[in-house]
């Protein structure tokens, strides 16, 4: 069955403006804050957020609901343009990788609309992050949320690449878990 | 056969954006044999990374940016071209009015001579800023065409096929990323500018008839991109004719490109 997400989708691609609007306003507040959290800087991320939409509008005829929710494909496409973001600007020498424990300090708490109703899982799910163990919270967050490359956190963590790559299965694996057990 | 693991482990941290170097051309390559497991893998990871993104705090985003993209998208169709005069005019209006305004104030001799200076530059300052105005919205385009293509290009279902030169312009070639859902881009090179009042048009060969995909032009050098939206049924070929500039239901002028 499709969602009304899906839904939405569907009549973007088909060219519906005010599809788009309410498209806009179901999950802009879901990805705004994820993009404020990678790229630290909010009028950086109101222009990531301005590309996503945008691509999102053009693309919306490239969505395959077998890959994913409208939820995930959005979420997707914000992070890999703030890790874009992120990346121009670090090599540009403007910026660090920021600390860890900065964590999740970001985003104001303004909530509404379709994030209010999700409050329930978000504490599950933010949980399951919390309870990683250390290592394996640590490379996610490093790879998510940092943008760093497997071999980027080896090197920054002075571990061997394959520690790396198995704490990285390992950490999603129980994150999945969660996941399913909370849907 | 090869255990699994590996690539269990390689589709772990292709979901988290941090494959690099060999392994990520490895994994890729395994993806594209179209694994079902690495697929469920890579799509359960997205949902459970995605619903731990929004698990954050959540935030209201800036309302300048709606805003912005109900305007971009009000342009962008029908038509795709907006007229690039609409901001600045009234903009441009206000200068002239506060240059007049400003010459009042300082009145006598000086007055006529201020107003004509500043009414050149609010003329010059408009002019340039619709330029840049014109040259954004042309690269935002491109951009978004390339976007586009890329975008196509990460679909394992995605194709690209080579169009051939034909009858007048046999140094003409084209590539057409092609997605039976989703459409495509053709981008053709060495083509030859089409005579005035005429146009190449695309054709989708699949069907019992060819299917018209839409008109384009090319640039000075040659150049032309032009996006199509899938028809109704998969198309097997593709061919570009040269027709008259507003296009026909049929094929009538010379095939100037062809897939084989």
């Amino acid at each position: 069955m499709a969602t009304a997400g899906e839904a939405l989708v569907r009549r973007m691609a088909a060219g519906d403006r005010e599809a788009f609007g309410a498209f806009y306003d179901r999950y802009a507040p879901l990805v705004y804050p994820l993009i404020v959290r990678i790229v630290r800087d909010r009028s950086d991320a109101a222009d990531v957020l301005q590309d996503v939409f945008w691509e999102a509008w053009q693309g919306a005829g490239t969505y395959d609901p077998a890959r994913g929710t409208p939820e995930a494909w959005m979420i997707t496409r914000a992070r890999t343009r703030a890790i874009d973001r992120v990346r121009a600007v670090r090599r540009r020498g403007e910026t660090f990788v920021p600390p860890l424990d900065e964590g999740l300090a970001a985003a104001p708490a303004e909530a509404g609309g379709d994030a209010a109703e999700r409050a329930e899982d978000r504490g599950l799910i933010l949980s399951a992050l919390e309870t990683l163990p250390q290592p394996q919270r640590e490379v996610i967050e490093l790879a998510y949320y940092a943008g760093l490359t497997q071999t980027q956190i080896a090197e920054r963590l002075e571990q061997p690449l394959g520690t790396v790559k198995t704490r990285i299965r390992l950490g999603l694996e129980r994150l999945r878990d969660v996941v399913r057990r909370a849907t | 056969m090869k255990s699994h693991e590996t690539f269990d482990e390689l589709a772990a941290v292709y979901a988290v954006g941090a494959l690099d170097g060999e392994d990520l051309a490895r994994f890729e390559g395994h993806l594209a044999e179209g694994c079902p497991l690495c697929a469920a893998t890579l799509r359960d990871s997205g949902e459970a990374l995605g619903r731990l993104a929004l698990s954050g705090t959540p935030a209201v985003p800036p309302p300048e940016v709606k805003a912005a993209l109900l305007a971009r998208v009000a342009a962008s169709r029908p038509s795709r071209r907006a007229p690039a005069g609409a901001g600045w005019v009234p903009w441009a209006a206000a200068t002239a009015a506060a240059a007049v305004i400003a010459a009042m104030i300082t009145g006598g001799l000086v007055a006529s001579r201020y107003e004509a200076r500043l009414g050149q530059m609010a003329r010059d300052t408009a002019a340039v800023r619709e330029r840049l105005q014109r040259s954004e919205a042309a690269l935002r385009d491109q951009v978004a065409v390339y976007r586009g293509a890329v975008e196509l290009l990460r679909d394992p279902a995605t194709r690209v096929v080579v169009l051939h030169g034909a009858g007048p312009s046999p140094e003409a070639s084209a590539r057409m990323i092609w997605h039976d859902k989703a459409g495509g881009h053709l981008f053709v090179a060495n083509l030859p500018p089409a005579p005035a009042g005429k146009a190449y048009e695309l054709w989708t060969l699949g069907g019992p008839a060819p299917e018209p995909a839409g008109t384009f032009q090319v640039d000075a050098a040659g150049r032309a991109t032009h996006r199509v939206e899938p028809p109704a049924a998969p198309p097997a070929k593709f061919a570009v004719t040269l027709e008259p500039e507003a296009g026909v239901p049929a094929p009538t002028g010379p095939i100037v490109l062809a897939s084989r």
